[in-house]
């Protein structure tokens, strides 16, 4: 099912775990990866002078240059080279969101995996993914893979899908997405609800009353869909949202968490990133798949 | 009767290290190459405690431990993270240990002798 992965990357340090899980995959699956690296963000239309996305310098684009990138990142990525069959470094100039989705759309790419952010480190980036992320996950007709924290690439192969449902519509895709890498790949499932109690107080009752009709939603829902699939656990957690996914997937040494890029705004176009799938981004011990449009799933 | 310790890492150089200097001091060793391999050998020697590096070819660490910690007869089994990685407490929460590679032999074997006597 991982054909085709594209791995964007500025070749800073923070992209470093998302190199690591695209070629491992890419290696496990017999897929291609496909390096795409933007060099800078034209000062004026088609021009060769461009601001280098990691520092802002402008640069002169030419086949000097052109030619030092590619050596750049055949020497930053040497070890991961080795471990595929198949193999390409792209080279372009362009708002990076925007080039990203193109080269997925053009080279039809399953999955685009990429880091939460450039690398700043300033506490505004640290509790958010960066606007090039927002933009690719909300826009890629393919799953976008997001891996964030070092310790979420540490990777060897799925064994086990968290798939984390607010039973939204947008959901289903995810939903769609999670099964059938389970299915194909041969792993297990777990299927989580969430169920937000934050700031709220309730009494115990209505909790477990909630929790037990979350299962069997989760049960109505979503076993049907499974056919003989049995590999899968239902569980529903009561907490913050984003805390209670992330903590499952470390109790359950989850691989990949699989949510819907957005549950409230039904209006793809106009939705950001959801905020629960922001802060598990950034917060998981895995990678994150966050799943917009229904076309490559 | 001694300890028994399973020393799982792809390098060579340091299972023979390790192999060496656990038994030096009285602990009885077994060892693999990868995750996969560890298991196999896991279910068969029931290792007192296990030494486990992160990175490794065909199953990286934190797989093997998931394998292991779902397994009755393993789950228990003191695990000492030994990698070269950054951030390598975060890999496996429940490890009783880290080290970062490289490390002190005296920091290893207190851990050990501390787990496991």
């Amino acid at each position: 099912m991982f054909k085709k992965i594209l791995l964007a990357t500025s070749g800073a340090p923070s992209t470093f775990g998302a190199a690591r899980v695209a070629f491992d995959m890419a290696r496990r699956y017999g897929a291609e990866v496909l390096v795409l690296n933007v060099m800078g963000v034209p000062t004026k239309a088609f021009s060769h002078i461009v601001n280098d996305v990691r520092t802002g310098e402008e640069i002169e684009v030419d086949d000097e240059y052109r030619a030092w990138v590619e050596e750049e990142l055949k020497t930053t990525f040497e070890k991961q080279f080795e471990i595929v069959e198949y193999s390409q470094i792209k080279l372009t100039t362009g708002v990076p969101s925007r080039e990203i989705l193109r080269c997925a759309r053009d080279e039809d790419a399953d999955l685009i995996v990429m880091g939460a952010s450039s690398g700043d480190s300033s506490v505004y980036r640290k509790g958010y993914p960066g606007s090039t992320l927002q933009k690719v996950a909300k826009a890629a007709r393919c799953p976008v893979m997001t891996v964030h924290r070092e310790t979420a690439s540490y990777w060897g192969g799925f064994s086990n899908i968290l798939f984390a449902t607010d039973f939204s519509k947008q959901a289903e895709n995810a939903f769609r997405f999670a099964l059938k890498s389970a299915q194909e790949i041969g792993c297990d499932l777990t299927l989580l609800h969430a169920l937000d109690i934050s700031g709220k107080v309730l009494d115990q009752n209505e909790i477990e009353d909630q929790i037990i009709a979350a299962r069997d939603r989760i049960r109505t829902t979503y076993v049907p869909l499974m056919g003989d699939f049995k590999d899968y656990d239902i569980e529903v957690w009561e907490g913050v949202p984003f805390v209670e996914i992330v903590k499952m997937a470390r109790e359950k040494s989850a691989d990949m968490i699989v949510m819907a890029h957005h549950s409230r705004e039904l209006n793809p176009e106009k939705a950001r990133i959801g905020s629960t799938m922001e802060q598990v981004i950034l917060r998981a011990g895995c990678p994150v798949v966050s799943v917009s449009k229904p076309d490559k799933v | 009767m001694s300890k028994k310790i399973l020393i799982v890492d792809d390098d060579q150089e340091i299972r023979s290290y390790l192999s060496e200097l656990l038994g030096d001091n009285g602990y009885e060793t077994v060892t693999a190459e990868d995750g996969s391999e560890a298991v196999e050998i896991a279910k068969a020697e029931k290792p007192d405690l296990i030494t486990l590096d992160l990175e490794m070819p065909n199953e990286w660490g934190p797989r093997f431990y998931r394998r292991i910690s779902q397994d009755d007869a393993l789950k228990r089994t003191p695990v000492v993270v030994i990698s070269g990685l950054n951030a390598i407490k975060y890999a496996i929460p429940k490890a009783i240990a880290t080290l970062t590679k490289p490390f002190e032999a005296a920091q290893l074997l207190k851990i050990v002798k501390d787990a496991i006597g």
